[in-house]
């Protein structure tokens, strides 16, 4: 059920004053409120609450121009629907040769509608961490590590062992609902109780299955686009016999989306890290994220022809992990995910951000000034450190 | 009413000697065009960058022999289907992107083919992507990935001890598929009478013993679409080819590595086209090869997540280049801007057709 706030502006006629691409847009976001964070409830009825308090002159100084853009792309009632938003309206933008203007016309008006809605996020600022662990077996040392980040590089006065010295930062004080998110291409670390945790292996049973779906619906059932496969997919559900996450309705909707995105989150561990922590920052929002990466395994011949096929049973060969494969990838992963944080005014000069890796005795860290490390940190004061930070 | 492809493909060669009538004559009726897209997407970044070029040696080192344009750009859709087909038809093209829709208008292989008079085998499109099966109507579409995939699939569902381990196997399924028709997998192969038949069949079976059994034992789509494009030019010759490599979108997968492979590959198939070209004898010395990528890719400044996707518009989506190689190129740079409508119009001028292009010919190169 949609919240009260929300309800009212929809009962005023709101959604119905600003142009279609934007409304529908956003009524579709807000139509599957169960399966949306807090953090994204409280954005929704914050950006819609400062629209319909703009004075005339505003609003229309804001809208008229998006307006005119879809006038131009011939936006109608025909082909947009204000309470349907599907893949065929994406396909219109997309395939519309006045898309690129009305792209611009949207980065326009969110680019007056931000500054006032981030000073806001900015004004009840509070400390932030993020944790990026990397897998001992990596074929490098730190010095190779990271190369695409600026931070401090400090030595450890002995080699970091994630279960001893990050673990603890987790299970510190109580958690609040969704604020704190351990995501990992193993098991190896135990989630505390109260913390979100999403695994590539533990989610096993649930890929094997979609692996399997997907197939099935690709090949057999003759799917005609993508609108009919994102219908299919969306069907997808995690069952609570493959996951506990399927009795949280907002949790069991992102495992779905993150698993079935369309890129490789359902085939490569360190894709599924990547993108579901890319995706809890973006959504959800959280003071608190640990994401641990793993080793790729190699591709075997003719692989990249079966995509959703079982390895281990298509292919005889030995699997193989890639441990230089898995270096070159999570060089490119370590900038995304701290890209991410810096996209959001909760992250921005509030966030702590650690990289480390199992067995290395330096980490890389990126902080606020007044988040000092000594010359050489003894790794067992690591998590109280961070916990001081957080004031927990 | 009849749209001007309808009317093409309905007057088929028939008309072709009144087309041909109103066609500019070519300079040289025996220059061949050879279009080779980095289908997938691929970003300056991971090119023709400074810390790109370390992926692709052998354009780096063609370069110098060729005409570079740094400036080329994908106006339009940035998808697969659609960018490619703005390729061919020098119309920006709006199409469905799954292949369910030809491009809205004629490709630079109609108009060939009905201005020209030319013969089925003189237009071949060898593309590793399967939506491209309506890329390019009238014209020999071949599909070697998706011959491949139904191979290998057939090999898994079947067991065995070694599995697709065991390349003879892989190779016996795939020339029982051509065997049994290669329409089945998508492909589109103009029938010219039986003698064309067979030699299609022995040409693509010598293609696939060369896959199997090469030296590197290759396993991707772009490798077995190279061994098909060599093999059609030995035998074939035809006057105008695109070759579509596609390896590169596992992307998509999230993997760096495997994508900066996949770049890697393409450069070295790209390489030993361009080698064939020059030690072939129906093709050295009269062919225009037209190196470009099909779209970018997003750059790693982007909310759409950096190299795994196509979908920003951004720079590194939409600017990337273009490689001129070959019969009539100026060697040398430019600075200034091309675009993908540009490419039909080019390859029209070259091969003396009269063509409708929203694109120019490319001066440096016609």
């Amino acid at each position: 059920m949609i919240s009260p706030v929300l309800q009212a502006l929809i009962d005023k006629g709101l959604f119905d004053r600003i142009p279609a691409t934007f409304s529908t847009f956003f009524f579709d976001q807000i139509k599957d409120y169960e399966s949306l964070f807090p953090a994204e409830r409280n954005y929704f009825e914050r950006l819609f609450t400062l629209i319909d308090k703009l004075p005339k002159d505003e609003f229309d100084e804001l809208f008229v121009p998006l307006r005119r853009a879809e006038v131009t792309m011939g936006v109608n009632e025909k082909n947009w629907p204000r309470r349907t938003f599907t893949l065929d309206q994406v396909d219109f933008l997309n395939r519309n040769p006045h898309y690129p203007a009305w792209r611009a016309e949207i980065a326009k008006l969110f680019s007056r509608l931000d500054p006032v809605l981030e000073e806001d996020v900015r004004r009840r600022g509070r400390p932030r961490v993020s944790v990026v662990l990397s897998p001992s077996d990596l074929p490098v040392g730190p010095d190779r590590l990271w190369t695409k980040l600026q931070g401090r590089r400090v030595p450890l006065t002995e080699p970091l062992d994630p279960a001893k010295h990050i673990v603890p930062l987790l299970s510190a004080g109580t958690p609040a609902p969704y604020d704190r998110w351990l995501i990992q291409a193993s098991s190896d670390i135990a989630a505390p109780p109260g913390v979100v945790s999403l695994g590539y292996d533990a989610l096993a049973a649930y890929r094997q299955r979609l692996m399997s779906d997907v197939q099935q619906t690709v090949e057999k059932e003759q799917i005609r686009g993508p609108r009919e496969l994102g219908a299919r997919l969306k069907q997808m559900k995690l069952l609570t016999s493959e996951g506990a996450l399927a009795r949280d309705p907002a949790l069991a909707e992102f495992t779905r989306a993150v698993l079935l995105a369309g890129n490789g989150t359902l085939l490569i561990n360190n894709t599924f890290v990547e993108w579901a922590a890319v995706q809890a920052v973006r959504r959800a929002r959280p003071s608190c994220v640990v994401s641990s990466f793993g080793i790729r395994n190699k591709m075997k011949p003719f692989s990249s022809l079966l995509i959703y096929a079982d390895q281990d049973k298509s292919n005889v060969i030995p699997t193989q992990v890639d441990t230089l494969g898995t270096y070159v990838d999570l060089e490119m992963f370590y900038l995304y995910i701290w890209q991410e944080f810096e996209k959001y005014a909760e992250y921005v000069r509030n966030t702590v951000h650690v990289f480390a890796a199992a067995a290395m005795d330096e980490i890389l860290v990126i902080a606020p000034r007044d988040f000092t490390t000594p010359a050489k940190l003894d790794p067992a004061a690591l998590a109280p450190k961070l916990q001081e930070w957080m004031l927990w | 009413m009849l749209s001007k492809r309808q009317f093409l493909q309905a007057a088929g060669l028939t008309v072709a000697n009144q087309l041909g009538a109103i066609a500019a004559q070519p300079s040289d009726a025996k220059r061949k065009v050879i279009i080779v897209t980095f289908g997938g997407g691929v970003r300056y970044a991971e090119t023709f960058s400074k810390d790109g070029l370390r992926n692709i040696p052998r354009l780096a080192e063609l370069q110098p022999a060729g005409h570079f344009f740094r400036d080329c750009r994908n106006l339009g859709v940035l998808s697969h289907f659609n960018s490619t087909a703005s390729i061919l038809t020098g119309q920006w093209q709006r199409v469905d992107d799954f292949g369910f829709q030809p491009p809205a208008s004629p490709t630079i292989f109609e108009s060939f083919r009905s201005q020209r008079r030319v013969s089925p085998a003189e237009t071949w499109a060898i593309c590793t992507n399967k939506s491209f099966a309506s890329i390019a109507p009238n014209t020999n579409v071949v599909l070697p990935k998706q011959l491949l995939l139904e191979a290998v699939k057939d090999v898994v569902s079947k067991g065995g001890e070694l599995g697709v381990a065991d390349r003879s196997n892989v190779q016996r399924r795939l020339e029982t598929i051509l065997q049994e028709g290669c329409e089945g997998v998508g492909w589109t192969i103009f029938k010219g009478g039986r003698q064309l038949d067979k030699k299609v069949r022995d040409t693509l079976t010598h293609a696939l013993v060369e896959y199997i059994h090469g030296p590197e034992a290759p396993t991707s789509g772009d490798e077995l679409t190279f061994f098909i494009t060599r093999e059609v030019m030995r035998e074939f010759a035809p006057q105008l080819i695109l070759v579509n490599f596609w390896d590169m979108d596992v992307a998509h997968w999230g993997s760096y590595s495997l994508y900066l492979q996949a770049v890697t590959r393409t450069d070295r198939l790209v390489g030993m086209l361009w080698d064939e070209v020059r030690e072939n004898s129906a093709y050295k010395d009269k062919t225009t090869v037209l190196v470009l990528p099909e779209l970018g890719r997003d750059g790693d400044i982007n909310a759409a997540n950096g190299f795994l996707n196509h979908r920003s518009g951004d720079a590194s989506c939409r600017n990337m280049w273009m490689l001129a190689l070959g019969a009539g190129v100026d060697k040398g740079e430019t600075e200034g801007p091309i675009a993908h409508v540009d490419i039909a119009a080019t390859a029209a001028k070259l091969l003396g057709v009269k063509f409708d292009a929203a694109g120019k010919p490319i001066p440096e190169i016609v």
